[in-house]
């Protein structure tokens, strides 16, 4: 379980983050919902460690973030970039297998039990039949299901997918969505961040929707009226109106 | 199970590679002006043969090749991990400009008249100082992060130069400038027994830390907040890493002058071979390195009467394979 309590955080005078308070419980998917520059990235910073609010606290199973080492942070939460794009080609089986660095000593390398990790990661996500291709000549959608098969095997419960469905097509963001959507059930707490609240209707159990770096609203995807949505993205009720129910 | 039949791949790959080493170290000895044949070489180790061919085999031949192997060993050794700590495929200790630092460090030192040590320790701190300066430069630079850190290395090389210009300018035309010339040629024909232990010392003390993190250095290739979440510090492993390669360009150009290109080379030639991670790399670019550069300077000690120095030749081999990895098409190392 992951507690945010009270989160505030400013670049500098810039105000990103204004007294954000929310819970995600085991085996629920949480969406993050907002437009860009909303602060979902920032949020997602500071609940990963990276960035360090000026009020407020993290709390993974009441223990706090920042109090957390690295190495053992990596074991109870892990992160799920947006596709990208490495210097280096590493196979599918090299990258995801970086997930489990944290399992072992600063100056080994991961043996046999990691590897039986990750090849059971990447039969989870469908993928383990490109074990051994370059990690740069797959499509966007088969390294987004890399990089979740690599939290897999990071062996952390709690999920933080930062816009997953960013640079996929349709068939690929469905295919990453439901994915996200199954581990939620198998028991894991996956938060994820989207500015698409289509998907977040679709596949969320609960949204967290954003406006101006606040909680504007969080509850079951039910809140997501189409108020609430023109509010949020300022656009007019009309226009929204005849766009959606066409 | 999954990764085995790379891991095995690797490890066959890995002892042909030793073994390759092994039998170009005898060959070498035996190649030269004045031959030794394999039963001499076996005779002089077991502690015969006649005094001039014990003293060719220990104050020649051997210091020589070994010092060519662990040159070759340490320069691919810092390139490749050069090009993981800047996630740049074009990084190598001489495109850095840590090479040209370590000779302007240590041609102060010998103009300076220090020890083959203070050599050593001033080819390492102008080493540093010139990687922490591009690292700086680049850091401050707009646009392309790839294009700025090699010009960067670029620019801070062709100062290093300018310094070691200098020093050749106000050097003794007779004693030390000849010695400084030859040297910056990138050349091993002046090596002495006494200089394997004094290279080997700075070399072991960078190799074995580098060998030790390797499977780390894969990480410092994605994002340093990737990294993190994967229970990485980079910024301190890439630190590290960098005083590590550092260390072991330094000692090599030291001994060996400015060897251009091996660093760049052999780490690509190895992806080739075993693939981008760290873990198999590494070794295996270590291994290469060292037969790669044992086999150049045969050629520099055999091929014509007059020696060839090292840095020519290896700038012959390394040029067209550098303008074939900026033009090929893929994208991908």
């Amino acid at each position: 379980m992951i507690t945010v309590n009270k989160l505030s955080f400013s670049y500098g005078k810039a105000r990103v983050l204004r007294d954000v308070s929310f819970t995600a419980e085991r085996g629920e998917l949480l969406a993050v919902l907002g437009p860009n520059g909303v602060g979902k990235s920032t949020l997602f910073r500071c609940i990963l460690g990276l960035s360090k609010p000026q009020a407020g606290e993290v709390f993974l199973d009441g223990e706090r973030v920042c109090d957390i080492r690295p190495s053992d942070l990596a074991r109870k939460l892990a992160y799920v970039p947006q596709s990208h794009a490495p210097t280096f080609n590493y196979s599918v089986f090299d990258m995801a297998l970086m997930g489990t660095t944290a399992q072992v000593g600063g100056l080994s390398s991961p043996g046999a039990e990691q590897i039986k990790l990750v090849s059971a990661a990447l039969e989870r996500v469908g993928i383990l039949q490109l074990k051994n291709r370059g990690y740069l000549e797959i499509s966007g959608g088969e390294r987004q299901l890399t990089l979740i098969a690599r939290a897999l095997a990071q062996q952390a419960d709690i999920l933080v997918l930062d816009e997953p469905t960013s640079n996929l097509d349709y068939g690929n963001q469905l295919r990453v969505l439901a994915q996200a959507k199954e581990l939620a059930g198998a028991g894991y707490t996956v938060i994820q961040s989207t500015h698409n609240p289509d998907q977040a209707m679709l596949f969320a159990d609960r949204v967290l929707a954003l406006k101006g770096g606040a909680v504007r609203a969080l509850g079951k995807s039910d809140i997501l009226t189409d108020e609430l949505i023109g509010e949020l993205y300022d656009i007019d009720l009309k226009q929204l109106k005849r766009y959606r129910h066409t | 199970m999954v990764g085995t039949e790379k891991a095995k791949k690797y490890t066959l790959i890995v002892i042909a590679l030793a073994i390759l080493v092994a039998a170009g170290i005898v060959l070498s000895i035996a190649l030269g002006r004045y031959p030794i044949s394999i039963s001499d070489i076996i005779a002089i180790v077991s502690g015969g043969g006649t005094a001039t061919q014990r003293a060719l085999f220990f104050n020649v031949r051997l210091p020589r090749i070994l010092l060519a192997c662990m040159v070759g060993c340490s320069i691919s050794a810092a390139g490749a991990s050069y090009q993981g700590v800047f996630q740049n495929p074009m990084a190598a200790p001489d495109i850095l400009g840590a090479s040209s630092g370590a000779a302007a460090g240590a041609s102060v030192a010998m103009l300076l008249q220090f020890s083959g040590r203070g050599i050593m320790v001033s080819a390492f701190a102008a080493s540093l100082a010139t990687i922490a300066l591009v690292m700086a430069v680049s850091k401050a630079a707009r646009g392309n992060k790839l294009l700025g850190i090699i010009l960067a290395g670029i620019m801070l090389s062709s100062l290093a130069n300018a310094v070691s210009s200098f020093v050749k300018l106000v050097a003794d035309p007779y004693d030390t400038l000849p010695k400084i010339t030859f040297w910056l040629l990138g050349s091993l024909s002046k090596v002495k027994l006494s200089d394997v232990p004094l290279a080997a010392v700075p070399m072991v003390i960078g190799l074995v830390p580098l060998l030790l993190l390797r499977w780390r250095i894969n990480l410092l290739t994605l994002s340093d907040s990737e990294a993190r979440t994967m229970g990485v510090n980079a910024p301190r492993t890439r630190v590290i890493v960098i005083i590590c390669a550092t260390l072991i360009t330094a000692a090599s150009v030291a001994v060996s002058g400015l060897i251009g290109w091996v660093g760049l080379v052999i780490p690509h030639l190895t992806r080739r071979l075993v693939g981008n991670n760290f873990k198999h790399l590494l070794p295996a670019t270590c291994l290469l390195g060292a037969l790669f550069l044992m086999l150049v300077d045969d050629i520099s000690r055999n091929l014509l009467i007059t020696e060839i120095p090292l840095g020519i030749l290896t700038s012959v081999v390394g040029a067209p394979f550098f303008l074939w990895l900026i033009t090929r098409k893929r994208e991908e190392y």
